[in-house]
């Protein structure tokens, strides 16, 4: 026989699963520290990208100037400033990414718990059917 | 007020019987929008004009998410560019791949953001953008606006240059780059617009959060205030001229599009406001409870008692 209690209580399980699934259990699979270590190793690398990408645009637009300086000393304090500018750029984009992250585990283990609860409640149901049931066919 | 609210809940429930077909249908629409604005401003490239061409992958794009539609939409538009500037093509790509890994690495999911921004520009009602999202989402919008803004002045830089950057043959490689980017980064205009659109959002999201009554109708008000504020300051500072009266129009439009929006999104009544203070162990709760205006769909049912039919068969 349908038990209604339980198909509300497993339509809502669906309809999480639909909504929030793709936030959640992905997310879940890891660890905190290997999930937030994995995308900044991406967002290093990325910014990495970006910052040889973005030098190549400012080298071309400042050739004929890099080219007419031809002095040592001034090269390297060009290139002490670059280094700093991609480390500092680097730092704070990687706390973005931390930033981020952290909160998107947040949220997946929050969900997860939610989701858990829901599950658990549905068990019950089941538990109290199964008990019912046997009762009644011993009685 | 009655009447709106029936149709804002006949509104819901057409869309939630047929989500499916109208995201399908909105998504094409804009994806049209897009490629034909493209093809209009800036199609030099003939192959990409025929409409059998954009129709096609418009349709196309009506199954897809808005971040593959705005990849489409970049690769038009570097083609177009293409056939004017390979420099330009180049720098323009370099650029989208930046900005692709920097931002979109998050995965953010507002890629929309990215077409919408340069077609209310088209339409002349921009300065709703920046309302909606600082009623909507978060701040990290204001990358994919600014960036909105950014394509939206490239296409009306080449649009007007199309002629200069084709037949500039006096100049080397070098040299064209150097203006090129010395153009692209030395629109005034655009740097205020962007500047404007970033102030709006933060202004907007930081007043519709606060905990005070009608805070989403004096962050609509805040946001468009602000916007004619930067304009205004760019265009004393920085000597940008930006048509008075089309501005003035569009933001009152702006500010219509973003009330319309409010009641869609957020009706309350903040007559029946409760405060509710609670404890537990580890903290004191202050909750104010401001209920939903709601109303229940008219579910008008014609019930027939005596049809024509049966007097008949009863004659």
């Amino acid at each position: 026989m349908l038990n209604e209690d339980r198909l509300k209580l497993m339509t809502s399980i669906g309809m999480f699963e639909k909504k929030e699934g793709k936030r959640i259990f992905p997310v879940y699979r890891y660890f905190r520290s290997d999930y937030i270590g994995k995308h900044l190793l991406r967002s290093f690398l990325g910014f990495s990208i970006c910052w040889v990408l973005g030098t190549a645009l400012v080298v071309l637009y400042k050739a004929e100037d890099i080219l007419a300086t031809l002095n040592f000393n001034e090269i390297a304090g060009y290139g002490k400033t670059y280094i700093g500018a991609y480390l500092a750029g680097l730092v704070v984009y990687l706390l973005i990414t931390y930033w981020v992250y952290w909160r998107r585990y947040e949220y997946a283990s929050r969900g997860m718990k939610v989701y858990v609860a829901k599950l658990k409640r549905l068990e019950k149901r089941y538990e109290m059917q199964g008990k019912n049931g046997q009762g009644g066919r011993k009685a | 007020m009655m009447a709106l609210l029936e149709f804002r809940e006949m509104l819901r429930s057409f869309y939630g019987k047929y989500d499916a077909v109208l995201t399908a249908v909105v998504k094409f629409a804009v994806s049209v929008t897009a490629f034909w604005m493209l093809n209009d401003s800036i199609g030099y490239m003939e192959k990409l004009k025929n409409p059998v061409v954009w129709l096609s992958m418009s349709l196309v794009c009506s199954f897809l998410p808005y971040s593959i539609i705005s990849f489409l939409a970049g690769i038009v538009l570097v083609a177009h560019i293409s056939s004017v500037s390979l420099e330009l093509a180049l720098i323009l790509s370099l650029i989208f791949l930046m900005v692709a890994i920097l931002y979109y690495g998050f995965q953010p999911g507002d890629g929309y953001l990215l077409l919408l921004t340069p077609l209310l520009f088209q339409f002349k009602i921009p300065y709703v953008i920046p309302l909606l999202v600082g009623l909507s989402g978060g701040l990290a919008g204001i990358v994919p606006v600014s960036c909105g803004v950014f394509v939206y002045y490239i296409i009306q830089y080449v649009k007007q240059n199309a002629g200069v950057l084709t037949n500039d043959a006096a100049l080397d490689i070098t040299q064209k780059y150097v203006q090129i980017i010395k153009n692209m980064m030395g629109n005034r205009v655009m740097v205020v617009m962007i500047i404007a659109f970033a102030a709006g959002i933060l202004v907007v999201y930081l007043i519709r959060t606060l905990s005070v009554d009608y805070a989403w109708h004096i962050a609509i008000v805040a946001g468009a205030m602000t916007q004619l504020m930067v304009i205004f300051v760019g265009d004393f500072m920085f000597d940008v001229s930006v048509p008075m009266v089309e501005m003035l129009i569009g933001m009152i439009a702006a500010m219509i599009l973003a009330a319309v929006y409010n009641f869609f999104v957020f009706a309350v009544d903040y007559s029946r406001t409760e405060y509710i203070q609670f404890q537990d162990d580890d903290y004191y709760y202050y909750v104010k409870a401001v209920p939903k205006i709601t109303v229940s769909a008219p579910d008008v049912k014609v019930q027939k008692i005596n049809s024509t039919r049966n007097r008949r068969r009863e004659f």
